[in-house]
């Protein structure tokens, strides 16, 4: 049975999911611990800054016969692990974790491939965070017949979310729609230079993305030099920095096709802005018409709104970022049902799969059982048979061969089309019939239908 | 059997142009899979309609009207693809192939009979293959420039840039740069077509209208460039000097009804 017993940033506190977290490094031994438990056949650990999910196949047949149910002694297996391994009591777990079996766990573990659960949905990282668990398992041998290909099918879920819907094609933080607008007026970044004017924290983050993108020169002014300096060594040593005199920004501008403002206070003595339109006119000049892009994250703000008046000059403050990261993070929102719906379909899909894999050994059993029955009225029926010819013995062989088979067929069928319909139920009475002649002798349950019920009559 | 060929190509252009539409505008990338295939085969099974028409003729250049009109449709489903192939942006075909389908329609249904002059000369083939695809490059410049204004107007009214569309300086290098790769093919194709008019008709030929159209559009092209390159225009100023030159290329054009040297029909 496949159990998933978890909790993330929508059930659990920042402050358990911290005790929760297990690091990279002690990763292989936890899921190790985790599936030496008893009752635990496979087992996979995902854990990141905003869930930690236990994800198991349990042994039915290890649960303890009693009042409680299953879901119950398998709950507390798992917590039980939690528990021992990271010290953190069951009854503070308890208000917080959700449990997930079968069909429902497989729909979560798609949906948290596919960043439908995730706190930004549509984000990246957790389908890599998910892979990263799974060879983990893998590499300690935690995962095998069930959760190897499960996992291997939540992957190619979440690749089929990315590529039929939009959900992860627009940013949604400040400082990546910053980026993704650079990207529309410039391109490509490789080759662009940076200016920041003021050295803040928004800034600098805004900075750090730029050049992740391939940003090449970085100019920082300052109005305290020294804190222009620590700023030049805390950014990304390959990218050369520059420091500009804050009272000479004006003459150096031009240069930078990205201006990121954040002095946080006003701009000038006089209290206009740090940039007017009329630098604006004279940027373009220098510059032949090559556009400049200006990000203005101070509070009260830098840029002159008119700036982005003059052709070729494109400014955006924090309200126009976040009113661009709020309409994409609708846009992901509309999406996100598009990929629920493929969720679904993936669901569905992979239990009619698994259904009919489900039913191959109570087909296997049926058909020996029958082979079984053949053989022994043959070698009962042996003595009279004894005064035939060769010829004749193969044929009284391919008799009983093709009534036996004939005799199958509708059973096997009704197996084939109940594991295809998913028919739980009718899959368990005949798993429960294949289970042994034995059941022959009364230990069957009433309800059960026997083969000998469709192959051979009552001789008893 | 030619013309089947072309009804195919126009029936692919037209799915081309329905789906960059979608790639462009809506945001759905997944449309390019059925743009590009169909313009991909829509351009081979063109080429093999032209090729198959002028072998049919006995001739190797377009000598009618329609022809020459599937000739330019032809360039222009070319570029389309050229500059998927340099830049990965399919929204220059949101107009390219609308056009490339007006241009073949009336070959594909309605082929032409008026015959060029000198038709079976090398010479007039590239005289005019290369002045179509200085059009081409031009009609691809402002179209270019069209697109950088549409979104540089989104970017200054803050609303989210469409995915589709190529970056501003995306649109700025295609636009400079077919007008870059249209200026050595129209100085050829005008000097190669000055050459033969002056075996034909004598040196007189300098003051037919068409002629000196030709010229004047020549120096504008220039013109064009020359301002682009050095005071690096772009946006709305841009697709005023685009449109104004694209202007002077259809008064080229329609001088062919008032010209003596340059007419499709036979002198």
């Amino acid at each position: 049975m496949l159990v998933l017993l978890g909790v993330s940033h929508n059930s659990a506190p920042l402050e358990l999911r911290e005790r929760l977290a297990i690091p990279a490094g002690r990763l292989a031994e936890a899921t190790q611990t985790l599936a030496a438990h008893p009752g635990i056949r496979e087992a996979l650990i995902v854990s990141t800054c905003n869930r930690v999910e236990l994800l198991t196949t349990m042994d039915a047949a290890a649960l303890a016969p009693g009042a409680e149910d299953a879901a119950h002694q398998q709950q507390r297996q798992l917590l039980r692990f939690l528990e021992e391994y990271l010290a953190v009591p069951s009854t503070t777990l308890k208000p917080h974790i959700y449990q997930f079996r079968g069909r429902e766990a497989v729909r979560h573990l798609f949906r948290v491939a596919s960043s439908l659960d995730s706190l930004v949905v549509g984000e990246a990282q957790i389908l890599g965070q998910v892979k990263d668990a799974w060879t983990v398992a893998r590499s300690v041998g935690a995962v095998s017949e069930t959760l190897d290909p499960l996992l291997q099918r939540a992957f190619r879920v979440a690749k089929k979310v990315r590529s039929e819907t939009q959900i992860g094609s627009s940013s949604v933080s400040v400082a990546s729609v910053a980026v993704e607008l650079a990207r529309k007026i410039f391109g490509t970044l490789a080759g662009k230079q940076v200016l920041l004017v003021g050295a803040g924290k928004m800034s600098e983050l805004a900075a750090r993305h730029l050049i992740q993108q391939g940003a090449s020169t970085v100019m920082i002014a300052n109005r305290t030099e020294d804190r222009a300096r620590q700023l030049a060594n805390d950014l990304d040593t390959r990218v050369p920095t520059q420091i500009l005199p804050f009272d000479r920004l004006i003459d150096h501008a031009h240069k930078a096709d990205i201006v990121i403002t954040s002095t946080g206070a006003a701009a000038t003595p006089g209290g206009s802005k740090l940039f007017l339109p009329a630098h604006g006119r004279l940027f373009l000049e220098r510059r032949r018409n090559r556009p400049m892009f200006f990000i203005d994250i101070a509070v009260p703000r830098d840029v002159d709104p008119g700036l982005n008046k003059v052709d070729g000059c494109f400014v955006y403050d924090m309200d126009d970022l976040q009113q661009v990261a709020v309409t994409n993070l609708a846009s992901r929102s509309r999406e996100a049902a598009v990929a629920e719906a493929i969720v679904s379909r993936e669901v569905d899909e992979y239990q009619r799969q698994l259904s009919v894999l489900d039913a191959v050994p109570t087909v296997r059993a049926l058909q020996q059982q029958a082979e079984e029955f053949r053989q022994a009225e043959l070698a009962r029926a042996a003595g009279r048979l004894q005064g035939l010819t060769e010829a004749q013995r193969e044929a009284v062989e391919a008799l009983t061969r093709s009534l036996t088979a004939k005799l199958l067929h509708g059973p096997l069928t009704a197996i084939r089309s109940a594991a295809t319909d998913g028919d739980a139920a009718a899959l368990d009475r005949w798993q429960s019939m294949a289970a042994g002649r034995g059941e022959r002798s009364g230990r069957r349950p009433a309800q059960s239908p026997s083969l000998q019920d469709f192959v051979l009559p009552d001789r008893e | 059997m030619s013309l089947v060929w072309l009804k195919l190509a126009v029936l692919l252009y037209t799915v081309a142009a329905l789906a960059v539409v979608p790639v462009a505008l809506y945001d759905r990338p997944r449309w390019r899979q059925a743009a590009l295939p169909a313009a991909v085969v829509g351009v081979l099974l063109h080429f093999v309609s032209l090729a198959e028409t002028l072998n049919a003729a006995h001739h190797t250049l377009p000598i009618d009207r329609h022809e020459t009109q599937s000739m330019l449709g032809l360039l222009l489903a070319l570029a389309f693809l050229a500059t998927f192939a340099r830049y990965r942006t399919v929204a220059p075909g949101i107009f390219l192939l609308p056009i490339t389908v007006l241009l073949t329609l009336a070959p594909a249904f309605r082929p032409g009979t008026e015959l060029l002059p000198l038709a079976n000369s090398g010479w007039i083939l590239l005289h005019i293959v290369l002045l179509l695809a200085a059009y081409v490059a031009l009609l691809l410049s402002l179209l270019m420039s069209v697109l950088y204004l549409l979104q540089e107007r989104r970017l200054k009214h803050k609303q989210p840039g469409l995915r589709g569309m190529p970056p501003l300086e995306t649109a700025d290098q295609i636009a400079l740069k077919a007008l870059l790769l249209g200026l050595p093919c129209m100085t050829a194709g005008l000097l190669i077509g000055s050459a033969l008019a002056e075996q034909t008709v004598g040196p007189s030929f300098f003051l037919d209208p068409k002629v000196l159209l030709s010229f004047a559009l020549w120096v504008a092209y220039i013109g064009m460039i020359y301002i682009r390159r050095h005071s690096g225009l772009r946006g709305r100023r841009a697709v005023y000097l685009s449109s104004f030159v694209f202007l002077a290329v259809l008064a080229v054009w329609a001088a062919n009804q008032f010209s003596a040297v340059h007419r499709f029909s036979a002198p």
